[in-house]
């Protein structure tokens, strides 16, 4: 084992000749940075070394210690600081609060008393700060894919700036994603003021574009949908995974969880029609499979029971007949309490349906809120326009701000070749990636976390997002590359977004702004407005071409391919498929007999005219003629992580209505090994996951069990934690965060494939019932933290004992890898270093590194701890503070992630902790009660609200 | 000869003596065991590149994962273990029970022990994640004020091991003691003389010496016999100390004891049949012996074979839920081919011992016997990785595929049990000089008397 | 045929098989004691540092409070080393063109630390707090040493698993009243001292048994 040298602090490194010499090589940037901004960078860089730890038992040696020179008051060593800050998804803005050790960002979670995200995380947040990390950002700006200094550039934009005044800007074109940052808006108007007569062009491969045009087409005009879950009894949802990945899933689970846990029984009951199993179907109290343009025909014959509509649409199977009745049953119970949906893939004619039925039974205003949309994009040209003009010749420069459209695209209209008869290219992202490297100028742009910026959350919050560390290298933001080009110059990275802000605060700028940067957000939300829908309802595009509808999804991993090179969310085992490092094509079992198709079989799939082949995977209660694929893969300059994985659905991608099409599926020959970390999803009778209905609302007392071994004498504290199987959506947001809290490495495929992931926290996903019409479940299991644990008797060398306060210890220095705790475990929580999987000492990911937990090193083993660091943080505090614990001084990882609060920590000694009130409720279970391990660990049954409440487990 | 005559008497004491002593001091058959050597050195050296590999790269070399955390090393751990196991059992006990036939085997029989041991006991070693702090495992005084955790049938493991190593190594030192000297005083060669001389500790055979050496040697004995029940009952605890189903099962012990015995005896056959060609030793490893061999086998193998079937009647007894899925999976599942050829290769090619002739004929038992070894082999992997590859949860369920260094190290420890082996029997008389002389004296005696 | 060996053979026998036992229980003290010995733990030694700088001096002469310069020991993890700007609040006065502090005056000038070289040090994974040994009563002499009577500063205490273990399992007879953490020769007055120290405990919380466990120093 190569022993990793010992450092003593951060400060120590700043001169060390290694690192200086590392650097150099590494970050030629950092060499111009002034000398501050260098210090800041080489100790940040020093904390990569100083964490390459966990070594054996060898002497101390003495070290360097390099102390400031001048120590700022604020700065304690070893002490974490907390920033208020935000980063973006599609534009939206995710509120988080960072932690920073010795001024590098370690750690993100939801920042609490935000509006919409009340301090929760999906596991987009939780992993966003890998990208601050990522070695393969674009690390200074470039001319023709030669580095160039901004120096340089502000020369070269002020002759550029001359041709576009000649035309006042009518052949510039500013090509955007859809964003709501104040200030960029306040630029970009800027932008129009200087040259009139440029045209802006929106690339909306995340859809929230299509779903205000189909507000538009139901309403008349776009509007953002705000669904009031926290009031509904009934949702009926078409093809509308609400609880999955995305901007809203966060407020949205709050929300529906709020309302499931009602009083004693759930408060909301969920009708799903999917076409490709989700989240909201796996928590629904009815689900059905529907395929992806039959959805129309459903909401029609509700709207018929309802009352909207006379002639009821012909054809309805005996299931799909059920299902509407008892959904209409449902409405009718409680009206002034139901919501219907309709997804992207369900199409126009659904939306607009919905919108009727909606109105009808009052929903707007109640269940439903609309608000007009923060920064309206429809007036802006689509993007298939731009490839027009750009065809006829009137582009002559283009300016792309963070987007990589030469990847996301729509394969027909291929845009790279069309952006190569552009004269003049301008790229800002933080990427060089596929669009970056084509384009004649890559102009480096920093990461929220290192930025000044401004964005709305889904209700219109706004937040000022602020830096938490200076940039590592020689990048600028967006707003101060923005400027550049209207010629002011290299200015302040806070200057513009105060600009816009100072118009905004007016003369108590200094004091609103303090506090806007201290509370994370400034108070005030876009005002709900109601509208009427509109009677027509558009025909239904009959595309009766090819055999099988193929719905396009963004990928609940990587997302539309942003986060592609983020090892953490690349080895993410997705929602259902538990499949990690790649895409596939889902198909439902029907049709895998039909086609005599295995997972990983290569099938060919062919949308009018275009084709791509990748590996299915048979997904049971997917729609029989309903294939769906991935978004996100198939990416070419995501970096060294991500770069050729998977297929590229784009390029398939239909251009007019990008999430549904009709096409054909065909077996090729041929076949690839998935990495997938869960092999049987079948529950095989097993009661791991038990049930509750309204008729018997409380489990069977568990027997009790007599024990050879004295009880476990208890400090007086003893932590516990209970899992509430009922509102846990499997979103892996609590998987996420754990990595990032306790430094679990990213192993790769071949280790996931070998069966070594090393995640501390796993989400088991079973089903129940006939692979056609499951029914889904999902259970995290973390440590069990067993009194009476059988790991802990199989340690030779006591590498894993148990503590007062009952959590279950592992000691990596001490363990020697007999590995026999791990073949001992019933509920096989821990995990093996079979090689050293920790990042390369010299890796910028390094830093990512929390500070208080050791790295593991070759050959222990280690799991989870119920973040006993934490634990320990707390309990200086109160030791200093000469108190006691009190409820809430200690919030693990996992629990401070999870959006539904479905995970709770805390002590079960206290009789009032709301963790004791868990523990006493019926539906509390322990997992494998039968071999008396007496976890700390325990479970909430699910509620089965079925409404023909069939027995499922 | 008459039937209760175990060798035949038509031969010389002198000259049962110049036969054994010339096996190391003339050496014939010199072709034989070089090519044999050869092969086992090759093996050797693959062990040593696997070990270089296992120790610079990882245990990752190897096809574990979890739930699979344990596979080859610990399997083939046992398995070595209860190869040991028949040396001592032969020895001791049948020397207590005073069967007369063992001299002639007890010998080679007590070499093939140590160095099945010593290949089991460095499983252990090899398996460890980080090897280099092995020393952990033992109770000293360290820095660290922490001691080893005495409840871990891994810790009862370390001792079981090194006590019957001794044991195995004092035993048959002792019993070698007397021929070493006969070697010393038939040897010409001053070289010979003084290494047999040193080995000897200066052994006179007075009558003192013989009165003290058959207390010691008889002493051992009642020592070794209830160790070889000890030493395999504590290995099976590794297993039997879980909640595992499949292995969490008080029928462990006796089973395992049973099995070693059962596989030491095979490999026993077949190293008394291979010595008895390759040096012509007819007149003292006789039919007789193979007769007696095969029918222990078989005796050993029924009982391992009650062993199978009371693990079901346990299982479908108890009615417990898991114990009874890995069952099913055991007899049906992904791995049901090891259940099912362990059954064959143990105990249907077994059958034929029922039948004389066929122990009679040394090709026979030889081949029965490999088989034996194999199906034991395979019996050990399948009560590993079937056990843990489908455990309590569903979500937990895996798979497991050896590497290929998985079997380059168990192919290499067949090396490092040859090696060292044929070089004992080139060194040292691999049969009890004076005991089978004692043997043929006794019966000579019967005949004239 | 003549004798193989002489007569004495069988003494030397018995001698050199007694000399292997001596030579293998030998080994194994040995071994052991090198591990506990002054050399692995490296108390035996005095790092040469960048500024000759005397604790003897600036502590037990001076009388200077161990927290003016290591100001960051009561709030965090980390005592911390001064940083220079301390070092020239009196040196900026006293001492101010002195050779040996030349390297201070360039680290203000060039404003690059000072590289000491530290000497009381923990492998990685110990995770070590000063701030709450200091508020349960602890002082620095416990660890540190007599650092007041140390011209050059050097390892005072092995720092080993066992000596940490030694005051947890049992930390009243350690303890002292707040104001004397610092105090370089506070010793309990003999008659008071289990009642006054198990006062000072319980008045501190400490969680006497519950600090033995693996996770209040690894993690």
């Amino acid at each position: 084992m190569t022993k990793p040298r010992q450092w003593t602090s951060l400060e120590e490194l700043e001169h060390d000749p290694a690192l200086q010499s590392w650097v150099a090589a590494e970050y030629p940037a950092a060499a111009t940075l002034e000398p501050v901004a260098r210090r800041e960078f080489i100790k940040l860089m020093a904390a990569s070394f100083a964490l390459a730890g966990l070594t054996g038992c060898e002497k101390s040696p003495f070290t360097t210690a390099l102390p400031y020179v001048d120590q700022p008051d604020a700065a304690t060593i070893g002490v974490p600081r907390y920033y208020a800050t935000a980063v973006t998804l599609d534009g939206y803005a995710q509120p988080v609060l960072a932690t920073t050790y010795d001024g590098r960002p370690t750690k993100l979670d939801g920042l609490p008393g935000h509006p919409v995200n009340k301090g929760r995380s999906d596991a987009f947040m939780q992993a966003a700060i890998l990208q601050l990390y990522d070695p393969d950002r674009a690390q200074q700006p470039s001319y023709r894919n030669e580095p160039i200094s901004w120096q340089d550039l502000v020369g070269k934009f002020s002759a550029l700036r001359d041709q576009w005044k000649a035309t006042q800007g009518a052949s510039v074109r500013l090509l955007v994603e859809p964003y709501t940052s104040p200030t960029l808006q306040r630029q970009i108007s800027e932008w129009l003021a200087e040259f009139p007569k440029t045209k802006i062009h929106l690339h909306d491969p995340t859809g929230l574009q299509d779903r205000r045009a189909l507000t538009a087409a139901a309403y008349g005009e776009p509007f953002d949908l705000h669904y009031r879950l926290d009031r509904c009894g009934t949702v009926i949802s078409f093809d509308d995974d609400f609880l999955g990945p995305g901007p809203h899933q966060v407020g949205n689970a709050i929300r529906w969880s709020e309302a499931r846990r009602g009083e004693g029984k759930p408060g909301i009951h969920l009708y799903c029609a999917e076409s490709i199993p989700g989240a909201t179907g796996a928590m629904a109290a009815m689900r059905i499979a529907v395929d992806a343009s039959r959805m129309s025909v459903l909401a029609d014959t509700l709207a018929v029971k309802i009352g909207v509509k006379a002639v009821a649409a012909p054809g309805l199977s005996k299931d799909e007949a059920l299902w509407v009745s008892r959904a209409a049953d449902a409405i009718r119970n409680a009206p002034d309490k139901a919501l219907v949906t309709s997804g992207l893939g369900a199409g126009r004619e659904t939306a607009s349906r919905v919108a009727q039925i909606n109105q009808a039974i009052g929903a707007p205003g109640r269940t439903l809120a609309f608000t007009k949309p923060a920064n309206d994009l429809s007036s802006s040209g689509s993007f298939a326009a731009l490839i027009d003009d750009i065809h006829s010749g009137a582009v002559e420069t283009l300016v792309i701000i963070n987007s990589n459209p030469a990847y996301s695209a729509p394969g027909a209209l291929n845009f790279s070749d069309t952006m190569a008869r552009v004269a003049c290219t301008i790229h800002i992202g933080q990427q060089r990636d596929e669009t970056g490297s084509l384009c004649t100028y890559q102009l480096a742009s920093t990461h929220s976390l290192e930025s000044w910026s401004d964005a709305l959350a889904v209700d219109g919050t706004a937040t000022i997002i602020q830096p938490t560390v200076t940039p590592f290298y020689d990048v600028r933001t967006d707003h101060q590359i923005i400027e550049m080009l209207l010629g002011h110059g290299d200015i302040a990275a806070d200057a513009p977004v105060k600009e816009t802000w100072r118009a905004r605060f007016g003369d108590v700028f200094e004091d609103r702004w303090r506090q806007a940067l201290h509370d994370g957000f400034v108070a005030g939300n876009s005002a709900p407005v109601i509208p009427q829908p509109q009677n027509s309802v558009e025909a239904i595009n009959a595309d009766n071409s090819g055999e099988v509808d193929v719905v396009f999804r963004l990928d609940p991993a990587v997302w539309d391919g942003r986060f592609s090179n983020v090892g953490w969310l690349q080895e993410l085992p997705k929602p259902l498929t538990t499949l990690t490092w790649d895409n596939v094509i889902t198909v439902s079992p029907g049709m895998a007999k039909r086609n005599g198709l295995d997972n990983g079989d290569h099938v060919e799939v062919a949308v009018n005219g275009r084709s791509i082949s990748g590996p299915v995977w048979i997904l049971p209660g997917q729609a029989t003629n309903t294939i769906s694929l991935a978004l996100g893969y198939g990416r070419r300059r995501a970096g060294r992580v991500g770069d050729r994985i998977g297929y590229d659905a784009y390029s398939i991608r239909p251009v007019d209505y990008p999430w549904r099409a009709r096409g054909t599926i065909l077996k090729r020959d041929g076949s690839s090994e998935l990495a997938s970390t869960q092999l049987h999803h079948r529950l095989e009778g097993f009661d791991f996951v038990r049930e509750v209905t309204e008729q018997h609302p409380a489990l069977p007392p568990p027997p009790s069990q007599a024990s050879m071994y004295p009880a476990w004498p208890s400090a007086k504290h003893a932590w516990g934690m209970v899992i509430d199987l009922d509102t846990c959506i499997g979103c892996n947001a609590c998987v996420v965060a754990c990595t990032a809290e306790n430094n679990v490495p990213v192993v790769g495929k071949d280790q996931v494939i070998a069966g070594r992931e090393m995640h501390w926290l796993r989400i088991a996903r079973y089903y129940s019932g006939e692979p056609e019409t499951p029914h889904s479940y999902f259970q995290p299991i973390p440590c069990m933290q067993c009194e009476d644990a059988p790991c802990e008797m199989g340690c030779p060398v006591h590498a894993t004992t148990h503590s007062p306060e009952g959590v279950n210890q592992m000691v990596y220095n001490r363990c020697i890898g007999t590995r026999t705790c791990s073949s001992y475990c019933p509920y096989k929580v821990r995990r093996f270093n079979f090689y050293d999987y920790r990042n390369a000492p010299e890796s910028p990911e390094q830093a990512a590194h929390n500070p208080d937990v050791t790295l593991r090193s070759r050959g222990v083993m280690e799991k989870c701890t119920y973040c006993t660091q934490r634990i320990e943080a707390a309990h200086a505090a109160a030791d200093k503070e000469g108190r006691d614990l009190r409820e809430g001084d200690i919030i693990t990882a996992c629990q401070s992630a999870c959006p539904t609060e479905a995970i709770v920590f805390g002590d079960i000694n206290d009789p009032n902790s709301k963790i004791s009130k868990l523990r006493r409720s019926g539906r509390h279970y322990a997992l494998l009660e039968e071999l008396g391990t007496r976890p700390r660990t325990t479970y909430l049954a699910r509620w089965n609200d079925s409404p023909d409440d069939t027995e499922r487990t | 000869m008459p039937a209760s005559d175990i060798l035949p008497v038509n031969q010389t004491i002198g000259g049962v003596s110049e036969q054994l002593t010339g096996i190391p001091l003339h050496f014939p058959a010199r072709r034989r065991w070089l090519i044999a050597m050869t092969i086992a050195s090759l093996l050797l050296a693959l062990f040593v590149v696997s070990v270089v590999a296992l120790f610079t790269r990882g245990v990752g070399i190897w096809g574990i994962n979890v739930p699979v955390t344990w596979a080859f090393a610990i399997h083939n751990y046992v398995w070595w273990l209860g190869i040991g196991h028949a040396g001592t059992l032969i020895s001791a006990l049948l020397l207590l029970t005073g069967s007369e036939w063992r001299n002639s085997l007890n010998r080679f029989a007590e070499t093939m022990t140590l160095f099945a041991v010593v290949c089991a006991g460095i499983y252990p070693v090899l398996h460890l994640g980080r090897p280099w702090y092995l020393y952990w495992m033992f109770p000293y005084p360290a820095t660290m004020g922490v001691w080893p955790q005495f409840r871990s049938p891994l810790e009862w493991d370390i001792w079981a091991v090194l006590t019957y190593l001794s044991v195995s190594v004092l035993f048959w030192y002792t019993g070698l003691i007397p021929d070493l000297a006969d070697a010393r005083d038939r040897a010409k060669k001053r070289g010979w003389q003084i290494f047999f001389g040193v080995a000897s500790l200066g052994w006179r055979g007075s009558a003192v010496h013989w009165m003290r050496w058959s207390q010691a040697y008889r002493i051992m004995a009642a020592i070794a016999v209830p160790l070889v029940v000890s030493v395999h009952s504590e290995i099976s605890l590794l297993f039997a100390a879980s909640q595992i189903p499949g292995w969490h099962s008080t029928l462990f012990p006796p089973y395992f004891v049973l099995g070693a015995a059962f596989s030491g005896f095979a490999v026993v056959s077949i190293i008394a049949v291979a010595l008895r060609t390759m040096f012509d030793l007819k007149n003292l490893v006789t039919e007789r012996h193979l007769d007696l061999l095969g029918k222990v086998l078989l005796a050993t193998g029924l009982m391992t074979a009650y062993g199978y079937v009371f693990e079901i009647f346990d299982v479908l007894y108890s009615g417990n839920a898991h114990d009874l899925q890995t069952m099913i999976d055991r007899l049906t599942g992904a791995y049901a081919w090891t259940y099912w050829s362990a059954v064959f290769f143990n105990f249907v090619v077994l059958q034929a011992l029922w039948w004389r002739p066929a122990r009679r004929t040394p090709w026979a038992l030889l081949l029965i016997s490999a088989s034996v070894v194999i199906g034991m082999w395979l019996e050990r992997y399948m009560i590993l990785v079937t056990s843990l590859y489908r455990d309590f949860l569903v979500s937990s369920w895996s798979k497991f595929t050896p590497s290929f260094w998985d079997w380059s190290t168990y192919f290499g420890t067949i090396g490092l049990f040859l090696v060292p082996f044929l070089l004992a029997i080139r060194f040292i008389p691999s049969i009890s000089i004076f005991e089978t002389e004692k043997t043929l004296a006794d019966e000579k005696e019967a005949h004239h008397g | 045929m003549a004798q193989i060996f002489s007569p004495v053979a069988d003494t030397w026998l018995r001698l050199s098989m007694l000399a292997l036992l001596a030579l293998m229980s030998g080994t194994l003290v040995g071994a052991i004691g090198i591990a506990h010995s002054a050399y692995v733990t490296s108390t035996d030694r005095v790092p040469h540092q960048p500024v000759p700088f005397s604790h003897r001096h600036h502590v037990g002469e001076l009388g200077i409070d161990c927290r003016y310069c290591h100001a960051d020991a009561e709030k965090g993890p980390k005592a911390g080393l001064p940083p220079t700007a301390t070092c020239m609040t009196c040196h900026s006065q006293i001492w101010t063109n002195a050779a040996m502090l030349a390297p201070v005056r360039e680290s203000l000038a060039n404003h690059t630390p000072i590289p000491w070289v530290r000497v009381a040090k923990l492998p990685d994974y110990v995770f070590f707090r000063h701030d709450v040994h200091i508020a349960k009563g602890v002082g620095c002499v416990s660890c540190h040493g007599r650092i007041d009577k140390m011209p050059l500063t050097y390892r005072a205490k092995a720092f080993t698993m066992k000596f940490c273990l030694d005051c947890h399992r049992d930390p009243i007879p350690h303890l002292r009243p707040q104001d004397h953490i610092t105090d370089m020769t506070w010793t309990p007055k003999n008659k008071d001292t289990p009642a006054r120290v198990s006062q000072i405990a319980t008045h501190a919380g400490i969680r006497v048994g519950e600090l033995t466990h693996c996770y209040v120093c690894h993690r």
